[in-house]
């Protein structure tokens, strides 16, 4: 059960990386591999702030303006410097690998005995559920650390989810979506395309560093490594999202994106369970994304074989 | 008003690709002017459209535009003052966005764009007025894709959001070209009643002769990349299809004689 409520925990936590991936490779189209660095600077800062003895809420909101300036920065080497999109998100993502370990002077900082938003989760968990004692839900026993985390986590990734769909809805927010869709069109509106991608950009790697930030005070540690292979994963639980919903609606998209990092670990966390050699996790990620990717292409080379009299569609 | 003076540009100057789209194109155009623009394949219209909108910078001369030198001007902040409708009907929405989405997007043409929310009931109820307008029963649809639409739905939408915030200039680019016999009569009826209504100033490229005459108040003529001939008023009325086709004929006649030989000709002559 803890394990179940443990990939749950992590799923959620990692949909902040999950919606940070839509956001650059979905809406903008932006193979950003940014976020492997984002999401180490994100936990980077917060756990060294915590240990420096600032308040978590300072520590984590650190972390997602460092992931902000860390997107930005992708932005401006595409836009401004016409660098190619991906060797812009990999020049940064290499840069980010130094100054993460600057700014954690090793490569490894443990939150011991620190306040952190997790302490604090369980902290108010243990008073709302009066100590604690495992909790009884539906016959299951669950620790009250376990449930007041996740539901902390729930709370946070509802909360910013629903406010980036309301994001999505505004004026800033619909001209970044359509200055992924086309655009030509949005310039033709009189919207600075390089300013919406810098910006959205920052957007997107900030929230994956917000994650980062999350992502450290539940496990207990930053450490310089955990970005590898985020993107994929990201990418991983984008795709099955879109599947689970299969809308082009921005809410449901956004849903999806949840639901898919969610699914993803839990699928993840039982393959675990059934002797999947840990070292095989990320080839196996990787060979989703791959198959996810091809799959419908070849399905539609499949079916385009066959003679089909269709409706002209132009 | 607009005022072009002088504008040259050259595509992969120095190199064998080397193309001088435009060399030399000078016109004035007083508000509330519609002028049309004809002439030979690659002989410079839409780079001197592409080139007023700001698709890219010109190599010299200038460009101003309701008392702004818009020369260096980026493409988004000409955008203030111009309207635009592409050739290719994909152009100029965002497919994946609804007709709502794509029109509020318009509503705000070079202006600031923050936090408030892109759609409210009041906007939506004037987009949908303005949406029944095209006749084309899309006013039921707004929440639809545009994607989902025909490219003479697509096309007349655009012109709609071309023309919300009043430009002080409309540039249409071929943007019947693309569209089926119907599709295109149908918008170009709306293009002229906008146009008329709210007495925009427009450049309109077409490669129809039936639309050149019947439509605008002044027609030019180009051809490697310079005007040849530029018609106003009575001489614009009284021009006949077969007259502008009489023209390109010369033009291809000249065109027999090497370059050079026609161009000391076109000096001495046109
Ligand atoms: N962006 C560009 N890059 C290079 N060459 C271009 C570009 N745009 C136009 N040209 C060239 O400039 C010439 C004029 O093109 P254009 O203005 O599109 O002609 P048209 O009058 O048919 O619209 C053509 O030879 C075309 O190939
Ligand atoms: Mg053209």
């Amino acid at each position: 059960m803890t394990l179940f409520l443990g990939a749950l925990t992590i799923g959620l936590i990692l949909a902040l990386l999950a919606l940070g991936v839509y956001l650059s490779f979905r809406i903008f189209n932006f193979p950003d591999i940014t976020a492997e660095g984002s999401i180490t600077l994100g936990a980077a800062i917060a756990a060294t702030l915590l240990v420096r003895g600032y308040g978590p809420v300072t520590a984590t909101a650190a972390g997602f303006a460092g992931g902000v300036a860390a997107g930005a920065v992708t932005g401006i080497l595409h836009t401004k410097c016409r660098i190619n999109g991906l060797l812009s998100g990999i020049l940064v993502m290499t840069a980010l690998y130094s100054i993460n370990l600057h700014v954690m002077s090793k490569s490894n900082v443990p939150l011991l005995n620190e306040t952190t938003l997790a302490t604090q989760a369980e902290k108010i968990g243990a008073a709302v559920f009066g100590g604690t004692a495992d909790l009884n839900v539906f016959g299951w026993e669950v620790g009250v650390r376990d449930a007041s985390m996740l539901l902390a986590v729930f709370t946070l990734i509802s909360v910013l989810g629903v406010a980036l769909y309301l994001f999505f809805r505004t004026n800033l927010g619909t001209a970044i979506r359509a200055t992924g869709d086309n655009p030509q069109m949005i310039r033709a509106q009189g919207v600075s395309v390089d300013f919406i991608l810098i910006l959205g950009l920052g957007l997107s790697n900030g929230l994956i560093a917000l994650g980062g930030a999350v992502l450290a005070q539940y496990q207990g540690f930053a450490d310089v490594q955990m970005g590898i292979g985020m993107v994929v994963w990201g990418l991983a639980s984008v795709i099955i999202g879109e599947a689970l919903v299969g809308s082009t609606s921005v809410g449901l998209l956004i849903t999806g994106a949840v639901m898919g990092s969610v699914l993803f670990r839990l699928l993840v966390a039982i393959a675990l369970r059934w002797g999947l050699n840990p070292n095989d996790l990320k080839l196996i990620t990787a060979l989703f994304v791959f198959a996810a990717l091809v799959g419908p292409q070849l399905l539609q080379r499949l079916t385009a074989r066959r003679p089909v009299i269709t409706s002209n569609p132009a | 008003m607009l005022e072009l003076d002088n504008l040259q540009k050259t595509f992969h100057p120095g190199t064998p690709n080397e193309v001088r789209a435009l060399q030399g194109v000078s016109l004035t155009l007083d508000p509330g002017s519609f002028l049309i623009i004809i002439g030979t394949n690659g002989s410079g219209k839409s780079t001197l459209l592409n080139a007023v909108a700001g698709t890219f910078f010109v190599d010299t001369g200038k460009i101003h535009l309701a008392g702004h030198n818009i020369t260096r001007w980026a493409e988004h902040q000409r955008a203030r003052l111009i309207g635009r409708v592409f050739q290719n009907p994909f152009s100029g929405t965002a497919p994946s966005m609804s007709i709502a989405e794509n029109m509020a997007l318009a509503a705000r043409r070079g202006r600031p764009r923050g936090f408030g929310w892109a759609l409210n009931q009041r906007l939506r109820e004037e987009l949908r007025e303005r949406v029944r307008s095209l006749n084309m029963g899309l006013e039921g649809r707004l929440d639809n894709a545009i994607g989902s639409l025909s490219g003479g739905q697509r096309q007349a939408l655009t012109l709609l959001m071309a023309s919300w915030l009043k430009p002080e200039l409309l540039l249409l680019d071929e943007h019947t070209a693309a569209l089926d016999p119907k599709s295109a009569d149908q918008v170009i009826r709306l293009s002229h009643e906008i146009i008329q209504r709210d007495k925009l100033t427009t450049l309109m490229v077409t490669h129809s002769m039936q639309q050149a005459v019947h439509l605008g108040d002044r027609l030019i003529m180009m051809h490697q990349g310079r005007i040849l001939s530029d018609l106003r008023g009575a001489d614009k009325a009284r021009a006949q299809p077969d007259d502008l086709l009489r023209r390109f004929e010369e033009i291809r006649q000249r065109d027999r004689f090497s370059p050079s030989v026609a161009e000391l000709l076109q000096r001495a002559y046109v």
